[in-house]
């Protein structure tokens, strides 16, 4: 019965209880798909660095983590990716050969990573592939082919079809020098990586170094993030002598901000919450007010105190929850919409880049935050509810129904 | 005039409650608004302050060049003078010099390529605490003539105190740099690529080593507060003429600036989705304010006060009342903020530890400065006049017999 | 009478014409095979299987000047040491090119260092040479493919000028190397270095010709980088001698320490 009252009430100020509500609906609607497009680009970019290159898990002996030399090589490693395939929750493994050498032209030469590939597993590994500007990915007859960054192909001044001598140590420690041709040349969102790596054919190095198909790394995709952690745990014991590491430990700056971001879009919400608090106090301070006159004759007539509480109490609650739904069903929808569609942020590119962030925008929205809003709207609503609610049933019936 | 103020005021006070309602929608708007600001720029202004203080300095002199080329023969000789009338400009801190270079470091058959830096020992510690990075062994003295490395170096080295590395390089002007060096202590930083190739020496004995008497390559400039910058920028700028450069952090570290200018761009966007909401409440608040007064308008009308006049005090009136809330808003923030100032939020758990593992203070900065308190004070005050609008809206378009009815 | 005599006459220009041009065919042909021996012969000219050599390098920068006094042994192609005379501070720095590593032995640390691939294409002693250049150099007969392209007078003297273009394996930055060789003496008198794209990138000019141990050869050389100029190495042959005795087992890192 309460409950109808309640609802009679709102209604019966519509300008009033409109204005709170749309100031609740759009409040929150906004909170909700910042969050949104924060978390969403975030995603975006822990996604194409896991995709560009980390990809799910790496496999490396644990000397390498010290050292990168090519004589720390995984044993057996070709055996290790084979058998790790079988796997069904697996969707390829690559097993690639790092070099850590120098690239250089008639000009000019730099420090590079070379990462040798088998580019066929490559492909299903890593999305490399797809951020090549000019040329091709291995789909050539030249000899030695090679892929190289935008930014490396500037420094030395080289182009599509230019020749670059790699020099690298070899597992004995000679030095080898070898031509290659640029056949590709790729650009990520990451200028640094763009610089610092490039990508050849491992039989080619084999070739070069004169030796056996060794790999220094096992780059593991899965068929879905969900089993990150159940394949870690596997792999961990299967293979207790390398290390096993999953992209989290690969790059934890990543992790670092991406909980910083979410304790920070959890102090926005909450200070929006705390602005919507104070307006629906006001508002329902004012509805009070307004029916003082009332309540004393209510009050009079025998409603008890505690019942006029609840009335105040839920005729907030109901205010604020129904803004609520309101905005968050108008949040979802707009972030489902959009999360398909996307936001085109082309303008701030250079920026973006050297973060190694898209430009173009999905937002996302774990379910997790629905239930914090959810949440933080019902205790604002009790928080906002109490003050008017306790000016009221401290009024003394006689005076109230003597006011304006 | 001073009648319609009168009035306006009066207005506003006669009836308390429902002023001081919508004044204090306007005093929470200010505080949230300050509160939030306040902790945005604290945090630039702390990844800053974490950043210069690493390696750079806000400010960096040096020969012209130098910072492209990065080689030894881009040194330049500076002498105690120019450093004590940089010193002596207002709001720096300190100056630090190096002398930097790249050398082979090699001990058995191990040989690797490190960034040898020759420091005074006891001004580098002030600007980037170098001293505390010690892990084993001691701290340089300005009469030093050991090493210090970094402890990812060492281990790769497979070196220990006590241990001698032979350095080998080119110094200036072509002449050899090579040396035999005992090691006198180990520095660990968190960054693993810094981790891996960092060595120091003495001032004196890196300039001895490098034959590169009384040369430094850059000069390293700390001030008390980013806000100073510009100020003293220009000033050191006047010190040097073109045959040096001066340069400041944002054009060393660009990256650094950019994914401030990122964050700073949300940043804004979340304040203005804040004003949008505040600015709901305020104008919802006002509207339901001037709604309760049909009748009272009405009335006024209707015995001859003209629209215009009603207009004008209700636009003071709103103007009281905006002035009200955000004064009441700026005055309780002021120590609010100076508390969280000087006592930030401390950050737990996890969060705290990965704040550490690179070199930053687990806390939540918040920044105190008149800039914030201006630019909050006004945005709000604008937002209340806007609210403004409505009352003179509802005015105009009022019907005094039907308002007398209500 | 005319018309017929033109026409006998035409008759024998074409048969001349082309017997010229099939007998300067042949000749081109000839010099064309010959091209890859030119350059050899001109290589095998100032390197003999061993040799031992005094010399001078100056490097020319836009700020300073800095002089070197060198002595060195080599064995072709694969070993070489360097010892450094002059100046006093430099004195006893020997540098052993052993295939292709380099080592420095240094003095004033007592030590032995190998220079690590990252440093290999840093200047040598600061010149304009890399360490690289160092144990690049015997590499150019076998590396590259030759032909004579054209013939000029340099400094004097008559010369092919012969153009190389590496292989496709051969793990050299250069496009392209055009050589002037002196037909009579097979001296190299001038090297220019091009990118691919045809750019120049560095010269190597010799003079002085001087007889020394028998050959005939410039003892003057100057490296000279197309992008910075004014600035140069210098190399000044002061002694050498052909067919040095010297075997393998002198080119070893212990020997670097004991050589004077």
């Amino acid at each position: 019965m309460l409950l109808t009252l309640a609802w009679k009430n709102i209604w019966r100020n519509k300008k009033r209880s409109l204005i709170i509500l749309t100031a609740i609906a759009l409040g929150l609607w906004a909170g909700l798909f910042s969050v949104a497009i924060s978390i969403g680009v975030w995603e975006a970019t822990i996604n194409s660095t896991i995709d560009r290159n980390l990809s799910h898990i790496q496999i490396h002996t644990k000397e390498f983590k010290d050292e990168k030399l090519i004589s720390n090589y995984i044993p057996d490693g070709n055996t290790i990716a084979d058998d790790i395939r079988k796997d069904k929750r697996i969707k390829e493994v690559s097993g690639r050969v790092l070099i850590e050498g120098m690239a250089s032209s008639p000009t000019s030469s730099s420090g590079v990573n070379i990462i040798g590939i088998n580019p066929e597993n490559e492909k299903e590994v890593t999305s490399i592939s797809s951020y090549i500007e000019e040329g091709k990915f291995f789909e050539t007859e030249k000899r030695n082919p090679a892929l190289i960054g935008k930014k490396l192909a500037d420094k030395l001044g080289l182009k599509l079809g230019s020749k670059i001598v790699l020099t690298f140590q070899n597992i004995d420690t000679t030095l080898n020098y070898a031509a290659f041709r640029i056949t590709g040349i790729f650009k990520t969102e990451s200028t640094n990586f763009d610089q610092s790596h490039l990508f050849v054919k491992n039989t080619d190095l084999y070739k070069t170094m004169e030796s056996e198909p060794i790999i220094s790394e096992i780059a593991i995709r899965l068929n879905s993030s969900d089993d990150l952690n159940f394949v870690y745990s596997k792999l961990q014991l299967d293979y207790s002598s390398l290390k096993v590491e999953t992209w989290k430990q690969l790059a934890p700056e990543l992790e670092f901000t991406y909980e910083m971001l979410i304790l920070e879009l959890e102090i926005f919400l909450g200070i929006i919450l705390a602005a919507l608090l104070f307006g629906i106090t006001n508002t329902m301070l004012m509805s009070v007010m307004d029916r003082i006159r009332e309540f004393g004759v209510l009050m009079a007539v025998g409603m008890k105190r505690v019942r006029v509480f609840f009335l105040i109490l839920i005729e907030t609650f109901v205010l604020s929850i129904f803004g609520g739904i309101v905005g968050m069903l108008l949040g979802g929808i707009t972030i489902w919409y959009l999360s398909d569609k996307g936001i085109d942020l082309s303008i701030f590119a250079e920026g973006l880049n050297a973060y190694g962030m898209p430009t173009q925008m999905y937002p996302v929205l774990p379910l997790y935050f629905y239930f914090v809003l959810i949440l933080m709207i019902i205790i604002t609503a009790i928080i906002a509810a109490i003050y008017p609610s306790i000016k009221t049933i401290k009024l003394m019936p006689a005076k109230a129904i003597r006011t304006y | 005039m001073k009648t319609y103020l009168l009035l306006a005021w009066r207005n506003l006070w006669r009836n308390k409650r429902r002023t001081l309602i919508a004044a204090a929608s306007v005093f929470f708007a200010v505080l949230l608004a300050l509160l939030m600001r306040s902790m945005q720029e604290g945090s630039y202004d702390y990844m800053i302050e974490a950043s210069v203080s690493m390696y750079t300095g806000y400010i960096q002199i040096h020969r012209d060049e130098y910072w492209e080329k990065r080689s030894i023969d881009k040194s330049m000789e500076v002498g105690d003078k120019i450093v004590k009338e940089i010193e002596a400009i207002e709001n720096v801190t300190l100056v630090t010099p190096r002398l930097e270079s790249f050398s082979l470091i090699s001990f058995g058959n191990t040989t690797k390529v490190a960034s040898i830096i020759g420091i005074e020992p006891g001004q580098e510690n002030r600007m980037t605490k170098l001293k505390n990075k010690l892990i084993k062994g001691k701290y340089l003295t300005p009469d030093s003539k050991g090493i210090l490395l970094s402890e990812g170096l060492a281990e790769l080295l497979k070196v220990d105190i006590g241990d001698s590395i032979v350095l080998y390089g080119q110094g200036y002007h072509g002449v050899t740099a090579a040396d035999r060096i005992p090691i006198e202590g180990i520095v660990k930083f968190t960054l693993p690529e810094l981790n891996k190739s960092m060595a120091y020496l003495s001032m004196n004995y890196s300039q001895w080593l490098y034959s590169a008497p009384e040369r430094i390559t850059t000069l390293s400039v700390m001030i008390n507060h980013i806000d100073n910058l510009q100020e003293v920028y220009e000033k050191v700028d006047d010190l040097f003429d073109d045959k040096y450069e001066v340069m400041t952090w944002s054009e060393m570290m660009p990256e650094l600036v950019q994914g401030i200018e990122i964050d700073n761009a949300g940043g804004i966007i979340m304040l203005g989705i804040l004003y949008v909401i505040i600015g709901f409440g305020i104008f919802g608040t006002v509207m339901m304010m001037t709604a309760e007064r049909t009748k009272e308008f009405g009335i006024l009308i209707s015995i001859g006060l003209k629209k215009g006049k009603l207009a004008f005090i209700s636009f003071l009136e709103s103007i009281f009342l905006a002035f009200i809330g955000v004064a009441a808003g700026v005055l309780v923030s002021i120590p609010v903020l100076y508390y969280f100032h000087q006592n930030p939020i401390e950050l737990t758990g996890q969060m705290a530890d990965m704040a550490l593992s690179y070199g930053l203070d687990p806390i939540l900065p918040f920044r105190f400065a008149p800039n914030i308190f201006v630019d909050q004070f006004l945005t709000v005050f604008v937002i209340g006049l806007v609210s403004v609008s409505y009352p003179l809206f509802f005015i105009r378009k009022l019907k005094p017999v039907e308002a007398m009815r209500k | 009478m005319n018309y017929i005599n033109n026409k006998v006459i035409s008759e024998k220009m074409k048969k001349i014409l082309s017997l010229v041009t099939i007998i300067t065919g042949l000749t081109s042909s000839l010099i064309a095979q010959d091209a890859k021996e030119i350059i050899a012969k001109s290589d095998e000219l100032i390197k003999s299987k061993s040799s031992y050599a005094e010399f001078s390098m100056e490097i020319i920068k836009t700020d300073w000047t800095r002089s070197f006094g060198m002595k060195s042994w080599s064995l072709e192609p694969d070993y070489a040491i360097i010892y450094v005379t002059e100046p006093a501070r430099d004195k006893g720095t020997v540098t052993l090119k052993r295939k292709k590593e380099v080592w420095n032995w240094i003095p004033a640390a007592q030590r032995v260092i190998k220079i690590p691939p990252s440093m290999m294409l840093q200047s040598w002693m600061g010149s304009d040479f890399t360490n690289d250049d160092l144990v690049k150099e015997s590499s150019v007969v076998n590396d590259y493919s030759h032909s004579v392209v054209n013939e000029e007078t340099f400094d004097g003297y008559e010369c092919y000028v012969i153009e190389s273009i590496p292989k496709e394996e051969a793990g050299v930055v250069w496009g392209k190397l055009l050589t002037w060789i002196s037909k009579e003496y097979y001296f190299q008198m001038k090297v220019e270095f091009y990118d691919e794209d045809e750019f120049l990138v560095k010269t190597y000019v010799g003079t002085d010709i001087k007889e020394m141990d028998g050959r005939s050869f410039p003892t003057h050389w100057e490296m000279l980088p197309e992008d910075r100029p004014g600035e140069k190495t210098t190399f000044t042959y002061l002694k050498i001698q052909f067919n040095y005795r010297v075997n393998e087992s002198f080119f070893s890192e212990q020997n670097m320490k004991r050589i004077r």
